[in-house]
């Protein structure tokens, strides 16, 4: 099924206002936001879409402390919309809402959305490097830091459940909906990957208990490194909490940063993704701290290196 | 040294408005490990540590630790809430665990201290 990855995660949350502030800090772009939430775009039009918890027009809350209502998927064509459907339908609930979209729950109890993926196409370039015996990444003149530069999340790239029952949650995804699982973290579960996108993964899933169920994370996709890294120092500076990061995982190979959010979840900045296709042999590690990253930095305020600071205090400090 | 000195100020009393949350460093670690909540007229003092996550600091900005309603102790790395008087985990992954208390000090001035590291907890075990 041409699934291509989630379009948007619907939350109810407690504190619309801190939220909308958040995630405008975060670099989302308010459109037909108000006092009671709205929808919160990256560049290509992904989005987060935020409502009071009390909003009657949300899907009911999955009863603990997530904020997540529900996951919208985008789908190709109206051809797979129609696959899904039939498929859900033969166990479950299928809704038709009048946007045109099917809505259902997952075995874990996860409000599903599908649509005709709602994704702008851009074009823009990815981070570039220069590296000795490699072609120029930039060429003459073109420097590589730029201060001012947007650092914008340029689509929603997945998101993490904590579910209770790992393995029935990943067979759903597998066998009716057609994800493929590219890489297993034992003991704690899959990196799932929908057929219709080439990313290592965009869903995750931790094997927690019942009480826990809900949103882990979620993050965007960054144009590299570096705007990973200058988006998540401007979040610090603007008095957010880095909870893990700046880092570089392994499965998937992409570097992170995670924040505490007021969406009851953590939000992170995500760049430089692995791709895979069919031929792609799933590993399986044990989860660890040093199976779930290559390194981990943590941010400082600027300083510069030089002489002594001014006065005995100051040099007795740096050394 | 008197036991006075060895105290750690944290701020004036009429500095904490009710229902206010507000983040310390009082022993200067470069990031907030206590939190003081006015709450009923009475400041609670908590480490500002997650017990789900092995201590993690809960805020998601500065001395935001509350919820909308102003009536509970969030985490914002899951959502989980904490009652204020008891610090017991009422929703959320850390259920039934509960926030370490500090205890605070209020001096005749209404001057709010913590104990100096290490001497600061009163385990919550005891409690």
């Amino acid at each position: 099924m041409n699934i291509i990855g989630p379009d948007a995660l619907v939350f109810g949350v407690d504190d619309v206002a801190a939220c909308s502030q958040y995630l405008s800090d975060y670099g989302l772009k308010p459109v037909d936001a108000g006092p009671a939430g709205g929808r919160f775009e990256a560049l290509d039009g992904t989005a987060i879409v935020l409502a009071h918890k009390d909003d009657p027009a949300l899907p009911a809350s999955l009863g603990t402390a997530s904020m997540l209502r529900k996951t919208i998927y985008g789908v190709a064509d109206q051809q797979t919309l129609g696959a899904i459907g039939a498929e859900l339908s033969r166990d479950r609930e299928v809704k038709r809402l009048p946007d045109g979209s099917i809505e259902t729950v997952d075995d874990m109890g996860f409000v599903l959305g599908f649509q005709v993926t709602a994704r702008r196409a851009l074009a823009l370039p990815a981070e570039a490097i220069n590296a000795p015996y490699a072609p120029a990444g930039r060429p003459a003149n073109v420097v590589g830091v730029d201060e001012n530069a947007a650092a914008l999340p340029r689509t929603l790239s997945h998101v993490v459940y904590f579910v209770p029952d790992a393995a029935k949650a990943e067979a759903f995804y597998v066998e009716r909906l057609g994800f493929a699982c590219t890489d297993r973290l034992l003991g704690a579960g899959p990196f799932l990957k929908p057929a219709g996108t080439d990313d290592h993964h965009t869903l995750f899933m931790i094997q927690t208990p019942p009480f826990m169920k809900g949103c882990e994370h979620f993050t965007f996709h960054m144009g590299g490194p570096t705007e990973v890294l200058q988006a998540g120092t401007r979040f610090v500076n603007k008095g957010y909490q880095s909870f893990w990061g700046p880092g570089r995982h392994k499965m998937g190979s992409n570097w992170f940063w995670y924040f505490n959010s007021p969406l009851g979840c953590h939000v992170e900045y995500d760049a430089d993704m692995d791709l895979h296709d069919q031929s792609w042999q799933a590993r399986a590690v044990p989860m660890s701290a040093d199976a779930s990253q290559l390194f981990l930095f943590q941010q400082q305020d600027k300083w510069a290196p030089g002489g002594p600071p001014p006065g005995a205090a100051g040099a007795a400090e740096r050394h | 040294m008197s036991r006075r000195a060895m105290l750690v100020f944290l701020c004036r009393d009429d500095e904490l408005a009710e229902r206010e949350s507000r983040g310390f460093d009082p022993w200067s670690e470069g990031h907030d490990t206590v939190l003081l909540v006015r709450h009923g007229g009475k400041v609670y003092g908590w480490r500002d540590a997650c017990p789900h996550h092995g201590g993690t600091p809960m805020a998601w900005r500065k001395d935001a630790y509350l919820n909308y309603d102003r009536n509970r102790i969030v985490c914002a790395a899951h959502g989980a809430q904490f009652d204020i008087e008891s610090g017991s985990c009422v929703l959320g992954p850390c259920l039934g665990q509960s926030l370490q208390r500090v205890e605070l000090t209020v001096s005749r001035e209404g001057h709010i201290y913590i104990r100096p590291q290490g001497e600061e907890e009163t385990s919550w075990q005891e409690q």
